[in-house]
């Protein structure tokens, strides 16, 4: 009697769940355009791949995990190069620290400035449910309320933020400025009779809403103004800007070195390919600079031809069999026709 | 094919094409399983690099470098899985710096097999998939500071490389590292030839697994793809003869190749 091999349901469910996300996306891009349109695949595609993105995001968290883990058992441990991890460690919670404070601050900053953006969006709502005839309360009763809403916002900002020294900044002078545009369009408003939309009644509803979103800009703009004095933003711009991008730009620059090292060792002209190489860098290097065009008219013309011409070929070539090779792999992963590729488990 | 969100007919009849030649060689490969594979070079001195590591008693380091999850990782993974059975056969340690946090899952799965196909699972360690960043520059920077503290006998760098490349091979040249890279950015396969004992280009990166492990499956695909690419050959000789007959006389109506590829569902109805 033969042996029943054990069902591997974990694999089950990642092979189904492959094929049904494969489907999918196959589905999606045999469709033609109005087909997708048509049958409404195409309003939710885009809901549907941010949520594929959002299940990888997730693995984040996996590298979070590994992070703490691999570097916090080697300073327990006081491991070889445990101070490196240490140094690691401090600077993955310091910034993350700093990046979650300065996040939080970004996010009142954004619901402040939509404070401002509500009186526009509520005045072109206005104007959209009166010429769709949409059933809603009164013109006038709604028009009412914009205006009350406005001129509390308007209040509000007055007496807290175009207050002392920063309203004297020339942000502070445009958010004044952008105030007194809506509190100045406010009064039309009382144009708006309390039934049907008459011209006038539109353009002033118009023109609070343009004002309504000209104050939500310069709201942003000021208060951004404002939180970059604080000591989170003040941290977050040493930290990103002062000490990641610098480093980066660094290791970057690192590349011109190496390119020198790498040139040598290329260079060296021991086969027949390293002396095709050798000639060709030296016309293309020398068809770059103006001194190559003293030493010939034609090394331009020469380079511009190597890279067109053989270098865009191999390109090309290279690109052509890797493109074919990864759309072969791709059909083999989506119906899950494999035996031991890359882990020899039954399958 | 950059910015195509809907087939067209043309390509679409191309996709099918190539998965009808796919299944018949998948078909030929498991009944009869007579495919040929040529020599690569660069994948036979995979296993010289590994031996050398067990003379030195120095890690062996593996890289996806940038490659997301996606049909290059897959081939990736061919690849390091023969490594890492490889490295837990002569008790060898094994480093695999990650880029991009999905991919470390992934490959900490296949390295964990690899460790038990060899028999030695127990000795499988999960700090040897070392998360670095997913910041391009501070994951070469990580990378560089691994290999010189391990002082790796052999590199292996596989899979999607830009800027970085270039750093992370000669992070292994300083540390005497035997490297064999394979990259599908054919920008960055100068650098490999210059740094890297052995480069492996384009396509071959795909090749290589099938040539480590000679699985009917892998090899299939390696005959189809070779097929697929014949018969994309065999179209630009057309397309690049029915122009050279426009240009050449241009009162005849040729069929045109691009149209056949570029023309929508509504051009044919």
């Amino acid at each position: 009697m033969s042996e029943r091999q054990p069902i591997d349901r974990r694999a089950q469910v990642i092979r189904a769940f492959t094929l049904l996300g494969g489907v999918y996306f196959f589905l999606y891009f045999i469709l033609p355009e109005t087909a997708a349109e048509s049958l409404g695949i195409k309003a939710r595609h885009e809901a549907i791949s941010n949520g594929f993105i959002v299940i990888g995001a997730m693995a984040v968290g996996l590298g979070l995990f590994n992070l703490v883990s691999a570097h916090g058992s080697r300073i327990a441990f006081a491991r070889k190069g445990w101070a490196y991890s240490l140094a690691l460690l401090v600077g993955l919670f310091s910034m993350l620290a700093v990046t979650a404070a300065q996040w939080r601050q970004s996010l009142g900053i954004t619901a402040e400035a939509r404070k401002a953006q509500i009186v526009g969006e509520f005045a072109q709502r206005i104007v959209q449910d009166a010429e769709s005839h949409a059933a809603a309360p009164a013109l006038a009763v709604r028009a009412a309320a914009l205006r009350a809403y406005a001129d509390g916002l308007l209040d509000q900002i007055g007496a807290t933020l175009l207050v002392g020294p920063p309203a004297e900044t020339p942000l502070g002078i445009e958010l004044r400025a952008a105030a007194a545009s809506l509190r100045g369009s406010l009064p039309r408003l009382e144009a708006v009779p309390g039934e049907s939309l008459s011209p006038e009644g539109k353009g002033a509803l118009t023109d609070v809403g343009r004002a309504g979103e000209l104050l939500s800009a310069a709201l942003g703009a000021f208060l951004r103004q404002e939180s970059s004095s604080t000591m989170v933003q003040q941290l977050y711009t040493l930290l990103y800007e002062g000490l990641f991008n610098q480093l980066g730009s660094a290791m970057f620059a690192l590349l011109g070195v190496y390119i020198a090292a790498a040139a040598f060792r290329a260079f060296r002209i021991r086969t027949v390919e390293s002396a095709l190489m050798m000639a060709a860098a030296l016309i293309v290097m020398l068809g770059q600079i103006s001194l190559g065009q003293l030493i010939s008219d034609e090394l331009p013309a020469m380079r511009q031809w190597l890279l067109e011409v053989p270098n865009s070929a191999a390109f090309r070539a290279i690109r052509l069999g890797a493109s074919v090779a990864a759309l072969m792999l791709a059909i083999r992963m989506w119906l899950s026709i494999e035996s031991g590729s890359f882990s020899s488990r039954k399958r | 094919m950059g910015g195509l969100e809907h087939a067209t007919p043309g390509i679409l009849l191309t996709i099918a094409c190539a998965a009808v030649i796919l299944f018949v060689q998948l078909r030929r490969a498991t009944r009869r399983g007579d495919h040929f594979i040529r020599r690569i070079a660069g994948v036979d001195a995979v296993e010289g690099a590994i031996g050398r590591c067990a003379e030195m008693g120095r890690p062996v380091a593996f890289t996806t470098a940038l490659t997301d999850v996606g049909p290059v990782l897959y081939a990736c993974l061919g690849v390091l899985h023969s490594v890492a059975k490889r490295v837990a056969q002569y008790k060898l340690k094994l480093v695999v710096p990650q880029y991009s946090p999905e991919a470390m899952a992934i490959v900490e799965d296949s390295v964990r097999d690899a460790y038990n196909d060899a028999g030695r699972g127990a000795a499988f360690d999960p700090q040897s998939i070392v998360f670095l960043s997913s910041e391009q520059f501070a994951f070469a920077s990580g990378y560089m500071g691994l290999i010189h503290r391990e002082k790796a006998g052999a590199a292996f760098l596989f899979g999607v490389f830009a800027a970085e490349a270039l750093v992370l091979a000669e992070a292994g040249q300083q540390v005497g590292a035997r490297q064999v890279a394979a990259s599908v950015s054919p920008e960055q396969v100068a650098f490999f030839i210059c740094t890297c004992d052995y480069t492996l280009i384009g396509e071959e990166l795909f090749a290589a697994s099938a040539y480590l492990s000679r699985e009917p499956v892998q090899v299939a695909t390696l005959a189809a793809q070779d097929r697929v690419k014949l018969l994309f050959a065999a179209i630009i000789v057309v397309g690049v003869l029915l122009a050279t007959l426009g240009a050449l006389a241009p009162g005849i109506t040729l069929p045109s190749i691009e149209r056949f590829f570029t023309a929508s569902w509504s051009d044919l109805l």
